[in-house]
């Protein structure tokens, strides 16, 4: 099984974690968190604190999530990852993409995302109810975890790429990852602190949210195809041709 | 203080309850606070919404929460419309 080159790796670890980085729960979730802590007449200071807490409580999930994945799939593959896993993971994230393109966005005013109303709601109710840092730190964790059905495809790529480099690149890589997925909620939360008004950003996100569904779901198709070309055809290709 | 006026809540699931303005004066002023206006002005706009929420309720027996919150949300709109938006649409945030 031919392996990738350092930079063909590291490129396809930072195209999924860009994929990921389309998924938008945590934003949404980001936007209520604030919007009530304005309206609480919040402290800007104690602002800072509760969207740093929620940021790096997304990001301590989205590192232990791609570590978990890593690890049990290095335990269960030490030595080569089959082509016949290349080609199901690479079908996963084509389907998560199909499925992004049709189900992400509800078909509704505002940026209603995919989830169980019922969820929403108490994402929702949590995120008005949380009132420090720890709290956000675990609201950070269960949002990013919610959104699990789609970016385990992403998550999956990536960690079938980590465990094939030395422990040195692996942990570059997961850093990597973690950086450019959690950049929109970076962003977000820096136009926070800047004094931004959620209204424009919200306003901003139901505008564009039919652009942000195509490209994250053209990302992953266009993700998939890239593994499936480089790992299973160009694998059975070499095979064939050395008969 | 709650009127004598029944809500009907959106899913028609929990209870009617008495229309409570200071409810709805709180809800207001969040709204306006989370989009940066400052205190005192909030606090106008707030009075003055739910001043013509009142109004309008008075003429009813029962409303809907739905019934309110548009409402609200039309007069919020003359005076703050960024705070308007968030209100109308902070449902389907998430």
């Amino acid at each position: 099984m031919a392996n990738f080159d350092l930079l063909t790796s590291f490129a396809i670890i930072a195209f999924a974690a860009l994929t990921h980085a389309g998924f938008q729960l945590s934003i949404s979730v980001l936007t209520l968190l604030s919007g009530h802590a304005l309206g609480r007449k919040t402290a800007h200071l104690r602002l800072m604190r509760l969207t740093g807490g929620f940021i790096g409580g997304a990001a301590a999930m989205t590192i232990l999530l791609l570590s978990f994945t890593s690890f049990v799939l290095l335990r269960l593959l030490p030595d080569s990852t089959p082509l016949l896993l290349w080609a199901a993971c690479t079908g996963a994230v084509a389907g998560v993409g199909l499925s992004v393109w049709l189900f992400y966005w509800r078909h509704e005013q505002g940026t209603a995302l995919w989830i169980p109303r019922a969820f929403a709601n108490y994402l929702s109710g949590r995120s008005k109810a949380t009132k420090n840092a720890a709290e956000t730190f675990g609201l950070g964790l269960t949002s990013m975890t919610a959104e699990l059905l789609f970016t385990f495809a992403p998550i999956l790529v990536a960690s079938l790429v980590l465990i094939r480099l030395s422990p040195a690149y692996q942990l570059l890589g997961i850093l990597l990852y973690t950086a450019i997925s959690l950049l929109p909620l970076l962003i977000v939360g820096l136009l926070i602190g800047g004094g931004h008004k959620l209204s424009d950003i919200q306003r901003w996100r139901e505008t564009n949210k039919r652009f942000l569904q195509f490209a994250a779901g053209s990302g992953l198709l266009v993700l998939g195809a890239f593994v499936y070309v480089q790992q299973v055809m160009a694998t059975a290709a070499a095979a064939l041709g050395g008969r | 203080m709650a009127l004598a006026i029944d809500v009907v809540k959106q899913t028609g699931r929990r209870p009617t309850e008495h229309f409570d303005p200071d409810k709805l004066l709180h809800s207001i002023r969040a709204a306006c606070l989370s989009v940066r206006s400052p205190e005192g002005e909030a606090e106008d706009t707030a009075k003055t919404v739910t001043d013509a929420v009142i109004i309008w309720c008075t003429t009813r027996s029962a409303v809907t929460s739905h019934d309110i919150r548009r409402l609200a949300a039309a007069h919020l709109q003359r005076y703050q419309p960024e705070a308007a938006y968030l209100y109308q649409h902070h449902r389907n945030i998430i």
